[in-house]
């Protein structure tokens, strides 16, 4: 019995000093950093958020996950693009999972609702790629740093592009008609305006417009260009519609946001040479940042990548780059908040780093569909960058305070 | 009768201690369960009861939630007189609304999905008013006084105690000679025409009352989400509401709670681990078309009246 009693002590004592000796251990191997991530990997707009969660593990993976001594894990949730569930969704990750940072959502409207979660629990919200203007103008939230793109932010070159480089001086415009259209739209109206253009006409389409006849048969006859701002699947069916009711002949067409990449393997040549998009990123940038960054994606997606999957890597990108400046000490949220707003990133998209508005500025490019061979996809199209404004700011050439005067472009 | 009253009281206890042993997150998953609770409680009344399928219900509810937020983020009215308003403005939609009464069918469907899509479109596209799709943020929490609700339990609570009300005035209602009336006029309309009842006014009534359930709802949801946008006035949410009502088991007061709390968790919840969970929720809805017409009350009941040996 003695003997018994002794061996139940001692395995006791072992026990102990096991426990003992193990937790300060487990207390030096520093915890993960938890991210939540909210996607839409359902409705509408499945694909682009797909590729977002894509571009975001590209990064990670690319660094093994890691960040001073701290591993990464991700949780993503699906926001459906309904700003309900962005809303119940960002709550549940901050709750329950507790996660230390959240990153996106992806549709403007889930964005107010998701940066209202960070304002409530006080996690950090890096706000991508959501564009609602507001966001980082007259409805900012401390705990919320834009690394993407505002909405007008890439309408303001554009205005100014079709004046000055192109000589134009009548334009029509095809904006979808939501925020994010009207933000980009009006932004170009503004600038081509405040420049002496005329607007012909702006026709607005709600998004998922079945069928763009009668929009391209309402064009003004004598306009000088035809400028799309259009999303989805609508991308599409402008492109069938504008060939097919002959309008290749009759208008010439410069489009703002219209053929990314994740449409043009669904088109043909007729796209060839078309400007289809300004906007802060495109495949075709030949930077080497940018070259690593397309090669890999195609190795692991077989896909070349639209701004979306640039977006949400860079928004990794820019967390790691800030944690590395904080020693990976994401608990203090001020902290980390601060090295976020202090530090440049050499992104794929270019230089970028945040104006005092929490908004980056950055290049923006205005870019023409070529075909290119590539060596694992063969003949695609690619966009590339003809023009480019550097260091854009979302206020423009304006003074912040005389733009926020003016207040949001509305319809 | 008298395990009605133990279940009651197991069923509040179990209520009331949620805070006490849940976590945040499915504290504010409960909360938001019977808010949209009371919601599919709403949409049935006219459906369980008077057997009219309204698609419109989101349009009360939406516009309470953005009377309340509008006047307490533009205009700094506090909590009671600005949910007054609410309750008031969705109401007084519902009686204009009401008007679909006078058809029956497919087209009482038809008028109130047009009447759903009108506030929808006034939510989307008055955006100087609205504020569009960005909607309406940072909807202070509600306060009685100097007294602020900030807590997530207490809030809960709050819930509850509303919910409690309404559940027993919804009671007195269904069970009151008007509400056995409204029950008549599903079974046969022209019976009761010819019994002498005013068809068309009990309709009516039911579509006000309707409407101000689902008004309360969006009072308590525009506190619960401190936010709003055209979301809340769609399509989906009156379509939702109805399911919920459906999968639940119409004509009862519990059914639309079960409902929403199964479709919120699978949404919410299950969506987290599993990411095909829409089709688990169609693959309920076909389970409760084929096997369970009469939703998860129904189930209940028939177990229960099979186990006594009782008919239906």
């Amino acid at each position: 019995m003695p003997k018994f009693r002794a061996l139940m002590l001692g395995s006791a004592a072992i026990a102990l000093s096991l426990f003992l000796g193990s937790t300060p251990a487990q207390v030096q191997e520093k915890k993960p950093i938890k991210i939540g991530l909210l996607a839409p990997l359902t409705g509408p707009l499945a694909s682009p958020g797909t590729e977002m969660v894509n571009g975001f593990r590209q990064y990670w993976n690319s660094v093994n996950n890691t960040v001073s001594g701290r591993k990464i894990e991700i949780v993503v949730a699906d926001t459906t693009c309904n700003p309900d569930q962005a809303l119940t969704q960002a709550r549940r990750l901050a709750l329950q999972e507790k996660v230390d940072l959240l990153v996106g959502p992806l549709c403007g409207h889930e964005g107010p609702a998701v940066a209202q979660v960070s304002a409530e629990t006080g996690v950090p919200l890096v706000m991508d790629p959501a564009g609602a203007d507001d966001v980082t103008k007259w409805k900012r939230t401390p705990t919320v740093i834009r690394t993407a793109v505002s909405s007008s932010q890439i309408g303001h070159p554009l205005g100014e592009y079709l004046y000055k480089e192109l000589g134009l001086r009548n334009v029509t415009f095809i904006g979808a008609d939501y925020t994010f259209g009207h933000e980009v739209t009006l932004g170009a109206v503004k600038t081509f305006t405040d420049l002496g253009g005329k607007v012909d006409r702006i026709i607005w389409n709600p998004v998922g417009t079945k069928d763009y006849s009668t929009t391209v048969n309402s064009i003004p006859a004598n306009t000088g260009a035809v400028v799309p701002i259009v999303v989805g699947a609508d991308r599409i069916r402008l492109f069938e519609d504008w060939f097919n009711y002959g309008m290749d002949k009759k208008h010439k067409i410069v489009a703002s946001y219209w053929l990314h990449e994740d449409v043009l393997p669904q088109l043909d040549d007729r796209a060839v040479g078309i400007i289809g998009n300004v906007l802060h990123y495109v495949a075709g940038i030949d930077t080497p940042e940018n070259k690593a960054f397309v090669d890999e994606h195609i190795k692991l997606y077989k896909r070349v990548p639209s701004w979306f999957a640039e977006s949400a890597y860079t928004a990794g990108l820019w967390v790691k780059t800030a944690l590395e400046k904080t020693n990976g000490n994401i608990e203090d949220r001020d902290g980390f908040l601060k090295a976020m707003r202090t530090v440049d990133v050499k992104a794929p998209r270019g230089p970028v780093k945040l104006d005092a508005y929490d908004n980056p500025i950055q290049n923006v490019y205005v870019s023409k569909v070529e075909k290119v061979k590539h060596p694992v996809l063969g003949d695609i199209l690619m966009n590339k960058p003809i023009k480019t404004y550097e260091a854009v700011s979302q206020f423009w050439t304006w003074k912040p305070e005389e733009f926020l005067a003016r207040g949001p472009y509305k319809r | 009768m008298n395990y009605r009253v133990v279940g009651i009281v197991v069923l509040a206890a179990l209520l009331a201690a949620v805070p006490s042993v849940a976590s945040e997150y499915w504290l504010v998953l409960f909360t938001q369960i019977l808010i949209f609770g009371l919601l599919a409680l709403s949409a049935d009344l006219l459906l369980g009861h008077a057997g009219l399928f309204s698609l419109c219900h989101a349009a009360f509810f939406a516009v309470s939630a953005y009377t309340v937020a509008i006047l307490q983020t533009r205009y700094g009215v506090s909590t009671i007189p600005a949910s007054l308003a609410g309750l008031c403005m969705g109401t007084l939609l519902a009686a204009v609304f009401a008007s679909a009464v006078r058809t029956r069918g497919v087209y009482f469907i038809l008028i109130t999905l047009a009447f759903g899509y009108i506030v929808w479109g006034v939510a989307y596209r008055w955006a100087s008013f609205t504020g569009g799709d960005n909607g309406v943020t940072n909807v202070p929490a509600p306060a009685l006084g100097g007294l602020q609700v900030v807590s997530k339990a207490h809030y809960y609570y709050f819930v509850l105690a509303v919910l409690a009300i309404c559940l027993a005035s919804y009671r007195i209602l269904t069970t009151s000679p008007f509400g056995l009336a409204l029950r008549g006029i599903k079974s046969s309309e022209s019976r009761m025409r010819s019994l002498g009842y005013r068809v068309g006014a009990h309709l009516y009534v039911a579509f006000v009352i309707s409407g101000f359930y689902a008004s309360l709802a969006g009072v308590l949801y525009i506190y619960y989400n401190r936010f709003v946008n055209p979301v809340a006035a769609s399509f989906p949410i009156s379509v939702e509401a109805i399911l919920m009502a459906i999968i639940g088991g119409t004509g009862t007061m519990l059914g639309p709670f079960i409902g929403s709390g199964i479709i919120l968790i699978l949404r919410n919840w299950v969506s987290g681990f599993f990411h095909y969970y829409t089709a688990v929720l169609g693959l309920i809805f076909i389970a409760t078309v084929l096997w369970a017409p009469n939703g998860v009350m129904g189930l209940i009941r028939s177990w229960r009246s099979g186990n006594r040996g009782e008919g239906a």
